[in-house]
């Protein structure tokens, strides 16, 4: 699959999890990524795998959970109460203990599952695509941006590779492990990630990047301009509702600034690819109904055309459910459809060479 | 002429109020277009920093003062932008995985040229045209870190070639590769060399394939240039090949540069070589049976067998991958065996990593990533304060560390400020200062010079007359010779070959040294008499 489905993917994920506040439709979005997982090859250089962040995210989740228990909150189905200190009233109704319901866990549970859908999304995401497959795609005003980013990327695994190394050499002088030997650990570790980090500076600067004339002074003008019109027109519009046409006119500037500002960096940068990503007419149709989707749920959710939303507050009544709102959950499931329609060999292709790559102990890639 | 120093001068950046260091001094030399030129000479002499002069990255990168005039082509490269300058002139560095950027091959030789925004077709062509010239067409889609180190080094070339530079320089290029690879990344510089009319300039230690191949030699040390030919330079080097050492020692003239050149002094007057004894065999400190290790479906080590006895010193030779580290590691206790035993004189090794180096002590390969105090002295504290639980540690057994490892005048220095042959031998101090009996080093001599070379080889016989065993893995076979008294060769994870010393470095043994191949029974210049 394209980087650019994948990522219209994440988009369409993103906009259904963080408008709805059902559980049933984010339960839905939920299987759809797990779905997904278990079908999206790794050949990413994932930073953390899958199920690392499958732990990690639980666990926000049940500590979420613990936060709103520790709060209190409020609601007509007491569960129990927790005895804690009245704290005064300017602080802001900050609250510690306190009766527990039943609607706020549940509203807390359904706040931490959104989270817990955007992060796997990104987890799959991060695990099908290497960084530096993001940065081809990545446009021409961003790339030295992206290519920093890109490295960084590429560096964390190596300084997870120096730790573990670093812990090895503490054992071979004797020293017993455990949390008093952190910062022997942590010191080398940094100074280690630093000097590599200089010494590839260093190497791509002889390589010619880097020192590429910074453009034209107008659109960089400009491209600075957008941000502060951008803000003004969101002020506007939502304190000023009589005049919205300004904030319009000033939403329309600020992006035309922007978009002149990408195309003079795309055409005084000169870099070329060797290897520019094709895209399949699938992944092109895909990603255009997985963009208009998320536009969907938000446009709709926000104009109340469908019910996305669902309170427990009030009674903790049953949350409803929709076929549109069924079906606009069940959408995030595209990308295992395209995936279960090609063959399992060439979506495993790269994997025995990715996994021999992580394998700590090849002995190849110990410098 | 392609490059000219005129009166250059450069310091690298001090901290305020420090007076600065000249780490070139009045440099004024010339360097013809098509030259294939060696800088040699010790470690932190300049090589490194002379060789960033010439692309710029001194004092573009780096910083510090510089006076005195460059000229690279009609360019002044302390002024020409990067990107500029990286169209005529290439660098390779030390260590390829440092500077590698993309993710495949063919990425990573693309990087310099999509930078430089050269045209698809345009791009197509070079790569094609790089893969063969270097010979490595079939590494084309593959991911860079699963590639050996001589494989790295030569796409690390490859991509520093993609943009047609005139002059190529390389930063001790053969350092970190074993004795194969180091003759396919020397032969490929020569090809390009002779095909390409590249102006190659090599800062490396090891001299023994270089020195009879390139037309000039610079000698850099403290900051100091002097130029001769390659037999000039057989003659005034301080640290040379074992045929030029000989040479020297019998006054041959013209200086020799290879075995070849020296058969026809040697078939005139033909020499002996004076036995060394090593010292008596001991009792057996280590003994290995059977050792076989596995990573997932990979055997990197299978049923290696072998005792150990004190008085004994082993080289362990073999390619880049084919077990050696494995083997280590496996002694130490980092990894698990699937089978086989290791025993530590008559006893089964004890089980944890700690209890295990108290008797057999590892020095990893580039151990100095590991220091973190703010003094040597703190260094050789704390080994000895977890080595001797229990037991009353004083002042004089740090000091008698110290003094032991030669490293008494730079007790109270920091670590980091050490230069980096400084740095290993505190390294290699930190992990042994317990004085175990078996030592086993994972290359310590990678990219040492003369001088390191020889101290540790000097370490080692000592350790071994005072009833200790070592284990040294190398791809170093000139230096191994001056302290081995059996070679153990590894080929995919099995021992192939166990021999005494004069076996194996003989010329009809598996691992024949330039001296051997001369002087029947000799292994060293100082052998012959």
């Amino acid at each position: 699959m394209h980087t650019l489905a994948w990522m219209a993917w994440v988009a369409l994920v993103m906009a259904v999890a963080l408008t709805t506040t059902n559980p049933y439709y984010l339960g839905v979005v939920l299987l759809c990524i797990l779905l997904v997982a278990v079908l999206a090859p790794r050949t990413g250089s994932a930073v953390a795998g899958f199920r690392a962040l499958l732990i990690l995210g639980s666990g926000l989740f049940v500590v979420s959970l613990g936060i709103a228990v520790i709060n209190g909150n409020y609601g007509g189905h007491i569960l129990f109460t927790i005895p804690g200190p009245s704290v005064p009233d300017w602080l802001g109704g900050l609250r510690l203990g306190g009766p527990v319901s039943a609607e706020g866990l549940v509203a807390e549970a359904i706040r931490g599952l959104a989270i817990l859908c955007v992060l796997l999304a990104f987890g799959v995401f991060n695990g099908a695509v290497s960084p530096h497959r993001v940065l081809r795609t990545t446009p021409a005003a961003l790339f030295h941006a992206g290519l920093v980013v890109t490295v960084g990327l590429t560096l964390l695994p190596a300084s997870v590779e120096d730790v573990r190394r670093i812990r090895e050499m503490r054992a071979l002088r004797g020293a017993p492990g455990g949390w008093r030997s952190l910062p022997a650990l942590v010191v080398p570790a940094v100074i280690g990630g630093l000097e590599r980090s200089m010494r590839l500076a260093e190497a791509m600067e002889a390589r010619g990047y880097g020192s590429s004339p910074a453009g034209a002074r107008l659109p960089r003008m400009l491209g600075a301009a957008s941000a502060p019109l951008l803000l003004l027109a969101a002020a506007v519009w939502s304190y000023y509702p009589q005049a919205r046409p300004i904030a319009i006119a000033a939403t329309a500037l600020g992006v035309l600034a922007l978009a002149y500002w990408g195309w003079s960096a795309a055409r005084s940068r000169r870099t070329t690819r060797l290897n520019s990503e094709p895209m399949a007419r699938t992944d092109v149709t895909m990603s255009g109904i997985s963009v208009a989707l998320a536009v969907a749920a938000i446009v709709t959710n926000a104009a109340g055309w469908v019910n996305l939303s669902y309170s427990p507050f009030g009674g903790l009544p049953w949350p409803p459910f929709s076929l549109a709102g069924g079906t606009l959950a069940l959408s995030c499931a595209w990308p295992a459809l395209r995936l279960a329609s090609q063959p399992a060999a060439s979506r495993e292709a790269t994997a025995p060479a990715a996994l021999q790559a992580m394998d700590p102990a090849h002995e190849v890639i110990q410098p | 002429m392609t490059i000219t120093f005129e009166r250059l001068s450069y310091a690298y950046p001090a901290e305020a109020g420090m007076a600065p260091v000249w780490a070139l001094d009045d440099v004024g030399t010339a360097i013809a277009e098509g030259s294939f030129g060696l800088l040699a000479g010790p470690s932190a002499g300049g090589k490194s920093t002379l060789l960033r002069v010439v692309n710029g990255l001194v004092p573009q990168f780096h910083g510090g003062r510089m006076t005195g005039r460059v000229d690279v082509q009609g360019l002044d490269p302390s002024r020409t932008p990067a990107r500029e300058m990286a169209r005529r002139v290439g660098m390779v560095f030390q260590e390829p995985e440092a500077q590698a950027v993309a993710e495949t091959v063919e990425d990573e030789i693309a990087f310099g040229m999509e930078q430089q925004g050269v045209a698809q077709p345009e791009m197509r062509r070079r790569v094609d045209a790089l893969l063969s010239d270097l010979g490595i067409e079939d590494l084309r889609y593959r991911r860079l870190p699963t590639l050996s180190g001589g494989e790295r080094q030569r796409v690390a070339i490859a991509a520093v070639l993609a943009l047609e530079p005139a002059i190529l320089l390389l930063d001790e290029p053969t350092s970190q590769v074993d004795p194969a690879g180091a003759d396919a990344v020397i032969a490929t510089l020569l090809r390009l060399h002779e095909r390409r009319g590249l102006t190659v300039l090599i800062a490396e230690h090891r001299l023994e394939r270089l020195l009879p191949v390139v037309d000039t030699v610079l000698e850099v040390e403290s900051g100091k240039v002097a130029v001769m030919t390659p037999r000039e330079a057989a003659r005034r080097l301080r640290a040379v090949p074992a045929v030029c050492e000989l040479g020297r020692r019998r006054g041959w003239s013209p200086p020799p540069l290879t075995v070849e050149e020296a058969r026809r002094f040697v078939h005139d007057a033909p020499l002996r070589a004076q036995l060394r004894e090593g010292p008596p065999r001991g009792r057996l400190l280590l003994d290995v049976a059977g050792l076989t290790v596995t990573y997932g479906e990979r055997i990197a080590l299978r049923e290696a067998s072998f005792g150990l006895c004190a008085g004994e010193v082993v080289a362990l030779v073999g390619a880049n991958g084919s077990g050696k580290t494995t083997l280590f590691r496996a002694i130490a206790g980092l990894v698990h065996p699937a089978h086989g035993t290791v025993a530590f004189e008559g006893a089964a090794a004890p089980r944890s990593v700690q209890q295990r180096t108290a008797h057999t002590g590892l020095v990893p390969q580039d151990p100095a990533i590991a220091l973190y105090h703010e003094t040597v002295r703190g260094e050789i504290d704390e080994t000895l304060e977890h080595r001797q639980t229990g037991r009353q540690r004083g002042l004089a057994a740090i000091d008698g560390a110290l003094g032991a490892w030669d490293l008494s005048p730079l007790a109270s220095a920091n670590p980091r400020d050490l230069s980096v042959g400084q740095q290993q031998r505190v390294a290699v101090a930190t992990m042994l200062a317990h004085e175990p009996p078996v030592w086993l080093l994972d290359e310590p001599t990678r990219g040492a010079d003369g001088p390191a070379k020889r101290w540790l080889a000097e370490r080692l016989r000592a350790h071994a007359a005072a009833g200790g065993a070592a284990i040294v893995a190398t791809h170093d076979i000139e230096s191994a010779a001056r302290y081995a008294t059996r070679v153990i060769g590894l080929d995919a994870g099995q021992v192939v070959f166990d021999l005494p010393a004069s076996t194996a470095f003989a010329a009809a043994g598996p691992v024949p040294t330039q001296v051997a191949r001369l002087v029947p029974g000799a292994r060293v210049a100082e052998d012959v008499i």
